[in-house]
């Protein structure tokens, strides 16, 4: 075997391999040294298949596909691009594991890391959701990420595009407490494309965190295992939206499983965007309707005012105001506002037209919903 | 020997003059065609002679030849088959030159002698200028539409030449058989809901202004927009005629009356080719669907489903009004002046308009949006998105306005517009826009917002204001335009498919 990997080296190999999931490479780890694991996989020990395999897979053909990779060579590749992407590999029970997740029972064996990790030890809070979001969904993602991160709370999340993207931007532009972000694809495989600042910024910021090593595409398989880290890390869990079957929800049942705190921001029961939150709450999620809820839930005993803002937009004249009073926490289309009010299509169109034009709604396709405060 | 029969020949939805001339000769039985005929004109040389014989008339075994003048024009279809007959039994002594004298002929020949229908006999039957044209009894009520009495229909051969040899009166022509009902037009009064489609509708009807609906399936898109024709006022004389002549050439069935005084509604299917939808083909140069609805609606369902390069075909009728049609033997130019009603879903899971209930992946909707082209999109001054109707909509309103109602309005403000520009408003060039509609303090004041917050370019600009015109004109109003008409027009042309936030 090679000399001159370091023990590192070979955890982050063993955890690239074909088709090893956390519990395997936890089965791998505790065999022995990482790199005394892979020489007798490469000589094809067959104490080392994994003990349980989906029905129809044999477990010596798994253990066939990592023989066939568990060369040096990859090792060596894996570890270069490591150290060429600054990229800190950690494994579960060596120093620098991070302490909050050494208990978790399903805590990643090896952990690739860029950023500070001292960043764990602070208050951590994960604000989660959809991908797509509406507009109240996105400003209050906005609005909870800055709230946060101003008293300290480092936002963890998933840095997926709508209410993850949204949340840690705004923790980031605030200024305040560094921001976690936990991904499902290799560190440097930024996905979705458009986030790659953001992905830097966090790293520079905060710290960014992946199960697997660098190269690994974002699998929708691995999402879930995502979920499941991003969980452990945090002290509660915030989902802001979510449609019926969203993959927040799934964030959500893994909190719950460790007896971690869940929050939901309630939405209008005709929102199918807040359908998974809004049943959260039925379930018994503790609400937040700001980034106060959140404070208080993580112990936090007398918050802070939120630092008011002048409201800078023209006061509607009073037959818009009646139009957007409808608005309250609802999306309408132009007939059911017709409908609504009483009044005639042309008016009803004029009212919602001024409306947007001064910034009180906001036009989504052939529906209206309300702005908040710049 | 020698025989010149006045016919005509079809070329897009034009007739032009032919004269059939047949030669027959001493020398071997042969029988050519010459003179720029297409496959279906050659053709003819069989179906003549077995019609000729079948009737029982005297087919000379001789050297025929049949000249089609003028000989720079490409003849096509199989309404020259009666002329050369006739040509045929004039040459050979069987008919009199007098007898023929002042009649033109028009038809296709069956093998049993049988006078049969052909396309286009209204353009066909307005090309000659014989007192008399003689037409298969089939379509004797298309071609009167043009050459009122001066049609004679005849159903074979045989029964011709005897009422042109005074053996028998000319036959009397049976009334069309009724062509199938489509039932009552659809109504706006069975549409529930929907008041700001609707709304759309009536603009759209008014001031001649391309629609496009965004909606879940289901939504009631092609409800509406089948009842966009009962909007529009019946055609005037000269419009009516000319679409009576591209039905007629396309070979689509008439009205009983035979001219069609309702705008026409086409539906072409998403999978038609460019050559359907625009017009051509190798024989005939056809009109094609967006000419057949020449004065009506084109209604044009899952526009993202079409071919690329059908939507880019449409660009030139969409602009100009017309379709020219060129291949390498000849040039047709076929009006092709629609409302075009476009309806899409927003993406392919189809909820994409209401925020947050799409579930498709963001790269698939891009797909499917890139499919309809920017300048097409641009084209469209009316896009609305469409929602399913909430119960309360379906139960408790009361019955919807009906289209007569509508229509009367609409009646009234294209007369406001027709006499003030001369055009409707969706036609009105931009240089005219500050003369036909000027704008208030409070509307200027408007659209220089939208502009400078860039929810609203140049060319869109131009649109806003014939809409807004539109939406006065409809309540009656000839001034400056208001904020209010502004505002409206402003929600009419919205972004249903949410591109700005897509761009953003």
């Amino acid at each position: 075997m090679s000399a001159g990997l370091p023990p590192e080296a070979w955890a982050a190999h063993l955890a690239g391999l074909p088709g090893v999931t956390p519990a395997r490479l936890r089965q791998l780890l505790a065999v022995g040294p990482p790199e005394e694991v892979a020489a007798r996989l490469t000589r094809g020990d067959r104490g080392l298949a994994p003990s349980r395999t989906a029905a129809g897979t044999d477990p010596l053909a798994v253990l066939a596909s990592w023989q066939a990779v568990a060369g040096a060579d990859a090792a060596a590749r894996t570890w270069e691009r490591c150290v060429h992407l600054g990229v800190r590999v950690v494994v579960q029970g060596w120093p620098g594991y991070p302490d909050v997740l050494s208990a978790d029972h399903a805590a990643p064996a090896v952990l690739f890391a860029r950023g500070d990790p001292g960043v764990l030890a602070g208050r951590r809070c994960a604000v989660v959701g959809t991908r797509n979001p509406t507009q109240s969904g996105r400003e209050m993602a906005a609005l909870l990420g800055a709230g946060l991160a101003r008293h300290g709370v480092r936002v963890v999340s998933g840095l997926a595009r709508g209410v993850d993207g949204v949340a840690h931007r705004a923790a980031l532009a605030d200024g305040g407490a560094p921001p976690v972000g936990v991904v499902a694809s290799g560190l440097d495989v930024v996905y979705p494309r458009e986030h790659a600042a953001l992905w830097e910024e966090v790293a520079g910021r905060g710290l960014l965190l992946s199960e697997v090593p660098p190269g690994t595409p974002p699998e929708a398989h691995r999402f879930p295992l995502r979920n499941r880290v991003l969980a452990a890390l945090s002290e509660a869990v915030v989902v802001v939206e979510s449609r019926a079957t969203g993959g927040s929800l799934l964030t959500a049942r893994e909190a719950l499983d460790r007896g971690i705190d869940v929050l939901a921001v309630p939405g209008s029961p005709r929102n199918p965007a807040a359908a998974g939150t809004n049943e959260l709450v039925r379930d018994g999620a503790r609400v937040v309707l700001g980034p106060d809820d959140v404070l208080v839930a993580l112990g936090f005993t007398r918050p802070a005012d939120p630092p008011a803002r002048g409201e800078r937009r023209p006061r509607p004249a009073p037959a818009d105001a009646a139009v957007l009073a409808l608005f309250e926490g609802e999306v309408l289309d132009v007939d059911t506002v017709a409908r609504c009010t009483g009044r005639p299509l042309g008016d009803v169109l004029s009212s919602l037209g001024r409306l947007v034009h001064q910034g009180w709604l906001r036009r989504s396709g052939g529906w209206f919903e309300a702005v908040g405060a710049p | 020997m020698l025989a010149s029969i006045p016919s005509a020949t079809l070329l897009g939805a034009r007739g032009h003059r032919v004269h059939v001339e047949v030669h027959v000769a001493q020398g071997l039985p042969t029988f050519t065609v010459v003179g720029l005929p297409d496959e279906t004109v050659r053709e003819a040389r069989d179906r003549v002679r077995a019609a000729v014989q079948s009737s029982e008339l005297p087919w000379p075994q001789q050297r025929i030849t049949v000249n089609l003048a003028p000989g720079g024009l490409r003849k096509a279809g199989a309404g020259l088959d009666l002329p050369i007959a006739v040509g045929v039994l004039v040459a050979v002594g069987a008919l009199a030159a007098e007898a023929i004298a002042g009649h033109a002929f028009v038809g296709e020949l069956g093998l049993d002698g049988s006078v049969r229908r052909v396309p286009g006999m209204v353009p066909l039957a307005g090309a000659v200028e014989e007192p008399t044209v003689v037409v298969p009894a089939e379509c004797a009520h298309e071609a009167a539409i043009v050459a009122e009495g001066r049609v004679r229909g005849v159903p074979t051969l045989r029964s011709l030449v005897e009422a042109l040899t005074a053996e028998a009166p000319w036959p009397t022509v049976a009334d069309p058989p009724a062509t199938p009902d489509d039932g009552p037009t659809p109504d706006l009064a069975d549409v529930r809901g929907h008041g700001f489609a609707r709304r759309a509708l009536e603009v759209a009807a008014a001031g001649g202004h391309h629609l496009l609906m965004v909606g879940p399936p289901g939504s009631g898109k092609t409800m509406l927009a089948q009842r966009l024709p009962g909007l529009l006022p019946p055609l005037d004389g000269s419009t009516a005629l000319e679409v009576t002549m591209l039905h007629s050439a396309a070979g689509v069935a008439l009205p009983p009356g035979g001219l069609i005084t309702r705008p026409p509604l086409r539906q072409p299917h998403h999978t038609s080719s460019v050559v359907a939808v625009v017009g051509g083909g190798t024989s005939g140069l056809r009109p094609g669907e967006a000419s057949l609805s020449h004065g009506g609606v084109l209604f044009m369902d899952e526009l993202g489903e079409f071919h690329a390069d059908v939507l880019d075909g449409l660009r030139e009728p969409l602009e100009a009004g017309v379709v020219h049609v060129t291949r390498a033997r000849a040039a047709v130019t076929f009006p092709a002046r629609f409302v075009l009603v476009a309806a899409m879903n927003p993406c392919p899971c189809g909820l994409a308009t209401q925020p947050g209930a799409c579930s498709c992946p963001p790269a698939a909707r891009a797909r499917y949006l890139q499919r309809v082209s920017g300048p097409i999109f641009d084209r469209f001054d009316l896009r609305l998105g469409i929602n399913r109707p909430s119960v309360d909509e379906l139960l408790d309103v009361p019955r919807g306005e009906p289209t007569a109602v509508a229509a009367a309005r609409v009646a009234a403000a294209r007369v406001l517009a027709v006499e003030r520009s001369g055009a409707l408003n969706a036609t009105v060039a931009s240089a005219q826009l500050d003369e036909v509609a000027p704008l208030d303090r409070a509307a200027t004041a408007v659209l220089r917002r939208e502009l400078e917050v860039g929810r609203l370019t140049g060319r869109g600009l131009a649109r806003v204001r014939r809409v807004a015109r539109t939406v006065a004109d409809l309540d009656g109003r000839s001034g400056r335009l208001e904020e209010d008409d502004i505002q409206q027009a402003l929600q009419l042309r919205g972004d249903p498919l949410d591109l700005a936030r897509r761009v953003a």
